[in-house]
């Protein structure tokens, strides 16, 4: 990427240099970063996007060295990905994987742990392990934090609730604590066709909107898609009343405050109408937080602010882990293996995070999210959310079959916001074909009593 | 009686054949045996590499019992019928309309024919706009007439009729495209005979032009129906299949199928036995017009 650079990206990037020649482990990050091979990113075009464009830009002026980005929207991503591991010689040295599909480069054996390219490298202690996705033990197939180094964390994208924070002055609302006070408080504000109390990612999408806009119901509802994931009971449990209560409030929403076709929102138009002014309430990934106070962008700059998402009346909040974490496949020549993982080092640096988030990234390590000096910038005012929404993120499922599960999921869903389907039809068809898929591929699983 | 030179001809017109027969067998045959292998197989990766697993006609049984590949079977023939249907009809018109121009002829059929010389993707991007529900020029327009605005592309029962109509702007120019060189070959004559007798234009159109017309329009509604079947780049990028099930096409269930949910093995399944049904189709169409043609002579 030699194009685009400007002055005071090169001045950043001798200001990050010199912040990080004042911290302990940087003397390998330079040693590392020496000249290196050229390499090759494949990357999703997501909101952060940019962010991670201008930090690649700040690296390629601070080092001398070549980064090349294969950029495609977040299907398209993975398809070249899955194509490229598979492949006797790989295209792309640092795979960019959503923390939905990871799991089947790693349960494939596609990535090479980092510590076989050098023995040396370090995932900073600042680094958010996000559930221990970065580690892989191969033996059991857990992420287990003794296994090996798999990647490292990009981006750590996870939904918070964005709101009209001028409309909440104005109406003197509180922030919600539960999914009750945000229905009370989006009906308070819904007149459409003019402004919806709240847009709902409710599309059936390519590969995932409405189920992982959600997910934060069905868990605080108390609900799960399996008994207990992580002690491998594979027992689908996605239509217990618990999980039927959650459908049955998301549908609730969209009929009593939200906008009159939830079912064909993507990401895409729940951006378009939180910027145009036209909603009150939506659960966005972190990420879009750059596009509302951007004046090119946002017709309501400085008017929106960020929450935790909501909880159930008798549940912890839960948002969902949508994270990005970058591995290096192992099919790809050593030079090149070696001069993405210098890259990696020398991201997870507190200067180099500084700037990820300055260009509009949500940042990867701890002390840069709980840095109390920025969360008094105003144009930082999400840090807090992210930082109390931190606490309770979980993962949507760790097992390799996720793609098939998530369309399934994604159909059914979406059938039932847009009455193709009662919520009990739609949430024991997604059990039916879950199980389907679960015994096919060998797991050990069960089925509980349909909902009638 | 085949003298030696008639079959030297023979022999040297099949050799002249070999290097052609052996790249469709390259290109066609050999991808296709791959398939059909990897019907009978599911694929796993392990340590970076492919194991095959012998699972017999498993994959061929689930199809019987895969509700959105039966939902997506019925909407592709909805698709096809409507929208090729359609076609033909506007197609035919508007060539028999260019056809009888004396002046600009040229002009009006670059025209017509713009829609089809514009990409997949912008006609996705410029449609997807236009049906927008809050922001979209279609539903700005109908607001001035006081019509409420409706999700064209988000509900259930506007999706698939709003994708037939982006289908028929985009195609209608090829159907008029064949249609019109159908009408130029025409000898003038008819023309000038039926206006000797006093014919007006549209019994001249209903008993003169149309069942001349017939074989090109058989042909164009066949090779556009073949076309519509493989409908994918418009559902991708306008509905994705959605809202629900109302707009999945088979070629998009095929297309989740191998690359969203990676099940290899089963989307080869399902494409074999969608091969086999079109080619089945095709077999019955061929077979109704060779008949109908023996009848007629």
């Amino acid at each position: 990427m030699s194009s685009g650079i400007k002055r005071r990206d090169v001045s950043f990037g001798a200001a990050a240099a010199g912040a990080l020649a004042s911290i302990p482990w940087t003397g390998s990050v330079r040693a590392q970063t020496a000249k290196q091979a050229p390499f090759t990113i494949v990357i999703n075009n997501s909101p952060w996007f940019n962010g991670f464009r201008k930090t690649v830009e700040a690296y390629e002026a601070e080092t001398g060295n070549k980064v090349n980005l294969d950029v495609n929207p977040f299907g398209g991503s993975l398809e070249k990905q899955r194509a490229s591991v598979r492949a006797k010689d790989g295209m792309f040295d640092l795979l960019i994987m959503n923390g939905l599909y990871y799991q089947e480069f790693y349960h494939g054996g596609f990535l090479t742990p980092l510590n076989d390219i050098d023995p040396s490298f370090k995932l900073d202690p600042q680094m958010v392990r996000y559930d221990n996705t970065v580690y892989w033990n191969e033996a059991n197939k857990t992420h287990d934090p003794k296994g090996k180094l798999m990647s490292v964390p990009v981006n750590g994208n996870i939904p918070i609730l964005l709101y009209r924070a001028d409309l909440y002055e104005q109406h003197k609302l509180k922030v919600p604590d539960t999914w009750d006070d945000l229905l009370a408080n989006a009906k308070k504000l819904h007149n459409p066709p003019r402004m919806y109390g709240i847009v709902q990612r409710g599309a059936r999408g390519a590969p995932n909107d409405i189920s992982y806009d959600w997910w934060p119901y069905l868990n605080s509802f108390n609900g799960s898609l399996f008994r207990d994931e992580p002690k491998g009971d594979f027992t689908i449990t996605i239509n217990s009343p618990e999980a039927k209560a959650a459908l049955d409030f998301y549908i609730r929403m969209a009929k009593e405050a939200g906008h009159p076709q939830t079912g064909g929102l993507a990401q895409a138009q729940i951006i378009q109408n939180i910027v145009t002014g036209r909603a009150a309430h939506a659960l966005l990934v972190i990420a879009a937080w750059a596009q509302m106070d951007d004046p090119s962008k946002s017709a309501v700059v400085g008017k929106i602010n960020a929450a935790r998402v909501p909880r159930s009346a008798n549940g912890k909040p839960a948002p969902v882990l949508g994270h990005w974490l970058g591995g290096i496949p192992r099919n790809v020549p050593k030079a090149r293996q070696a001069a993405a993982l210098a890259f990696l080092n020398w991201f997870q640096g507190q200067g180099s995070q500084i700037k990820y988030m300055e260009a509009g990234a949500p940042p990867v390590r701890q002390d840069v999210l709980s840095d109390q000096a920025l969360w008094k910038d105003p144009k930082n005012r999400w840090m807090p959310a992210m930082a109390e929404s931190s606490a309770f993120t979980r993962l949507m499922w760790s097992i390799p079959e996720g793609s098939q599960i998530g369309d399934v999921l994604e159909l059914r869903l979406n059938q039932a916001v847009i009455g193709q389907m009662t919520s009990a039809q739609a949430l024991n068809a997604i059990a039916d074909e879950a199980h389907s898929i679960m015994q096919r591929a060998g797991y050990k699983t069960g089925k509980i009593a349909a909902l009638s | 009686m085949h003298t030696p030179y008639a079959r030297r001809l023979t022999f040297w017109r099949r050799v002249a054949l070999t290097p052609t027969l052996a790249v469709f067998l390259l290109l066609s045959i050999l991808p296709l045996l791959n398939l059909a292998a990897l019907s009978v197989h599911n694929v796993r990766w392990e340590e970076g590499r492919a194991s095959w697993d012998y699972v017999g006609f498993a994959h061929y049984a689930r199809l019987a019992e895969d509700q959105l590949l039966h939902t997506g079977m019925v909407n592709t023939l909805i698709f096809s019928v409507v929208a090729v249907s359609i076609q033909i009809v506007l197609g035919f018109f508007l060539a028999w309309a260019v056809s009888r121009i004396r002046r600009a002829r040229i002009l009006y059929r670059t025209i017509f024919i713009l829609p089809i010389l514009v990409p997949g993707i912008l006609i996705g991007a410029i449609w997807k706009l236009m049906l927008n529900y809050d922001f979209g020029l279609v539903n700005d327009f109908l607001m001035l007439f006081g019509v409420m605005p409706q999700d064209w592309l988000g509900t259930p029962h506007l999706a698939l009729p709003s994708v037939i109509i982006v289908d028929i702007w985009h195609w209608t120019p090829f159907c008029f495209l064949l249609l019109l060189a159908g009408f130029e070959s025409l000898p003038q004559d008819l023309h000038e005979a039926a206006l000797v007798d006093g014919a007006s234009a549209w019994t001249e159109l209903r008993y003169v032009y149309l069942p001349l017309m017939m074989p090109v329009i058989l042909v164009t509604f066949l090779f556009r129906f073949v076309t519509s079947l493989k409908v994918f780049d418009e559902i991708y990028l306008l509905t994705g299949g959605g809202p629900g099930s109302s707009t999945e096409v088979i070629s998009y269930t095929i297309y989740r199928t191998f690359f969203t949910q990676d099940q290899m093995g089963y989307g080869s399944a399902m494409s074999v036995a969608v091969l086999f049904a079109i080619s089945m189709l095709m077999v019955l169409a061929w077979a109704t017009g060779r008949a109908g043609r023996r009848e007629a002579a």
